[in-house]
């Protein structure tokens, strides 16, 4: 549960030893893992932590899978590029053409997402459905969260991620050339923002 | 003034003092995008905002050079192309040509071989570096927050070795880094300065005239700063009359005042200083619903033209070269990178601007047309900026195909 996990400032970052396994090989490589890989393999590569099809397991990483292709593709070119600087992901990135990344997007766009286990606290789902209606999120995000052209789902992503993601926004520590949700959420307080990830991760058509 | 923006404007002198740098205008609209300021609140729920510039190569053959239409006699090639948000166009001594871009963070170098064109990137990972300007074998780029100088970069080109660390001018130029429009255009002018427009940080707002909303002049090394022209809301092109050496610019009007209105710029700039009239008076005379007096407008240098209302009049430059016919002659080549703020789209054109007899005014026509389908209302590219070249031709860059066409002109055999 976010508000045990990720407490403001801290990232949670408590992988599996298979996922950070792969990322210290790789920090001694100019080239990503994936780099010049064939599709299949890539989907290996990213799935030690980003889950087996693109549904996360691991704290604090985001589930790919139903994720807008253009959305899935910016990030990623946003890592390649230096333009967002995570010490994961950056690296992950380097040499992954335009074409792989963009055959990736498609693998993932196209993988059903599963909704968290666990019961949701119901009033915690309310606060967050009234503040998604009144920060509109739905407005880019699509009435049932789905996401749309550089706009990612948010539906049934991991809680501490999109709880942690809107912290970054917040604090400006994201990275990445659009300010959009830097604008959004600049005055989103804590409480808030763990409402609108619990509302998310658990979200069901009212 | 009326009272209602008085009000908004002291409540926003106060916030700005209690949290430093964070820029006035920003703090009108709380929680909403910055394209989004203004925004009425009725409109909450319309489907508009920018059209977001792909980060990735568009194939070749997806480049949509057959949809290109242009009068008779003039034809249009892919010039270069893979270049994901090629925007503004600079061309070095020995004819490189430098490309910047806004959200992939690169600068291009193109070179010609004379049977095909070879990219290279010079620079990457820069916030927004749209401005690109050459001079004396130095290549000027201005990103968001940062200003270098790369020397005698086409011999390190042609050298094919690594290109050397550029100096930064930054400091030198201490331009504001704010993001809402503030990726830069460059161009030198006749006078050897650097001349470099900082946008309003806003769609609408009060700003400090001396700072922002302006078009700034500079020495090469960014001293002796001068404001050239204030109350232009956000000039993305500018070039020089080739008789007069007259500053002429493109200006971007307001959002969400109206689907049809207020009009884009073309503005002539007649002595140095002139107010264009934002935030209080837009386009041919538009006194502003919030911040203008009845009289916002008369003391204010109104433009040479007027196109579109949100058409995104960007780049531009006079032609005096002579393969095209002699009516293009000292004409201004125009693009417009399209709409995003009304629900018909227009715009994702050429236009060609023909100046008045006395060179203080001029008519908008269209020249290079085809990348907007009016009956999908959708769009296959976007020009940004045009450039022409020694021989004549006319490159125009294409942001949403990573492409440049080259547009020459053969006389059409009815003609005697």
């Amino acid at each position: 549960m976010c508000r045990h996990a990720c407490a403001p400032g801290r990232r949670a970052l408590v992988l599996s030893w298979l996922c950070s396994g792969l990322l210290a090989a790789e920090a001694k490589s100019q080239e990503g893992p994936a780099a010049g890989l064939p599709l299949e393999e890539q989907v290996q590569v990213c799935g030690a932590c980003h889950g087996e099809n693109g549904n996360a397991v691991e704290a604090g990483v985001p589930s790919l899978a139903g994720q807008p292709a253009l959305a899935f593709t910016n990030q990623l070119i946003y890592f390649r590029e230096r333009l967002r600087r995570s010490e994961i992901m950056t690296p992950q990135a380097q040499g992954l053409s335009d074409e792989e990344i963009q055959a990736l997007a498609k693998h993932y766009a196209t993988r059903p997402l599963s909704p968290p286990d666990g019961k949701p606290d119901e009033a915690l789902v309310e606060r967050g459905r009234e503040l998604a209606h009144e920060h509109r999120c739905a407005s880019c995000h699509r009435s049932d969260f789905s996401g749309q052209e550089q706009m990612p789902r948010l539906a049934h992503q991991r809680e501490d991620y999109l709880a942690q993601a809107m912290r970054d926004y917040r604090e400006r520590t994201r990275g990445g050339p659009d300010t959009t949700m830097v604008e959004i959420l600049r005055n989103v307080d804590d409480e808030e923002i763990d409402a609108l990830a619990h509302f998310l991760a658990h979200f069901e058509r009212g | 003034m009326s009272p209602i923006p008085l009000q908004r404007f002291v409540l926003s002198v106060a916030s700005a003092g209690l949290l430093g740098a964070v820029s006035l205008a920003a703090l009108g609209d709380e929680q909403e995008p910055a394209w989004a300021q203004g925004r009425a609140a009725e409109l909450g729920n319309s489907p508009l905002s920018p059209h977001a510039a792909p980060l990735t190569v568009t194939p070749e053959e997806d480049i949509p050079l057959d949809h290109l239409r242009m009068p008779d006699g003039f034809s249009a090639e892919i010039w270069a192309h893979g270049m994901p948000g090629a925007r503004m166009m600079t061309l070095g001594d020995e004819g490189t040509l430098f490309v910047g871009t806004r959200s992939i963070g690169r600068v291009y170098a193109v070179r010609d071989n004379g049977n095909e064109r070879e990219h290279v990137i010079v620079a990457e990972g820069l916030t927004q570096p749209n401005g690109v300007a050459f001079k004396d074998g130095s290549l000027y780029v201005a990103a968001i927050n940062r200003v270098f100088r790369y020397d005698d970069i086409e011999s390190h080109l042609a050298n094919g070795g690594d290109i050397p660390e550029p100096e930064e001018l930054t400091d030198a130029f201490g331009l504001p880094d704010d993001e809402h429009h503030g990726w830069k255009f460059l161009a030198f002018g006749p006078d050897d300065r650097l001349y470099i427009p900082v946008g309003a940080p806003c769609n609408g707002c009060e700003v400090d005239e001396d700072t922002h909303a302006t078009i700034h002049s500079f020495e090469p090394d960014g001293s002796d700063m001068r404001i050239e022209a204030r109350g232009v809301r956000n000039s993305v092109g500018f070039d020089f009359h080739p008789d007069t050496g007259e500053l002429w610019f493109t200006d971007n009007n307001q959002d969400w005042i109206g689907e049809h209105g207020p009009g884009d710029e073309l503005n002539r700039l007649g002595e140095s200083g002139e107010h264009f009239g934002f935030p209080v008076c837009h386009s041919v005379g538009i006194v502003d619903p919030d911040l203008g007096d009845t009289d916002a407008c008369e003391d204010k240098t109104l433009p040479a033209a007027v196109t579109d209302p949100h058409s995104a009049p960007l780049g531009m430059r006079f032609y005096t070269g002579d393969m095209f016919p002699e009516e293009y002659r000292n004409a201004i080549f125009i693009a417009r990178r399209g709409s995003w703020n009304r629900t018909l789209s227009v715009g994702y054109d050429v236009l060609v601007a023909k100046l008045s007899e006395d060179g203080m005014r001029a008519d908008l026509s269209p020249f290079m047309v085809g990348l907007l389908d009016p009956r999908e209302n959708a769009f296959s590219g976007r020009p940004v900026d045009v450039l022409p070249m020694p021989d004549g031709a006319l490159l125009v860059s294409d942001e949403q195909n990573g492409a440049i066409y080259r547009i020459s002109y053969d006389t059409p055999d009815y003609v005697e």
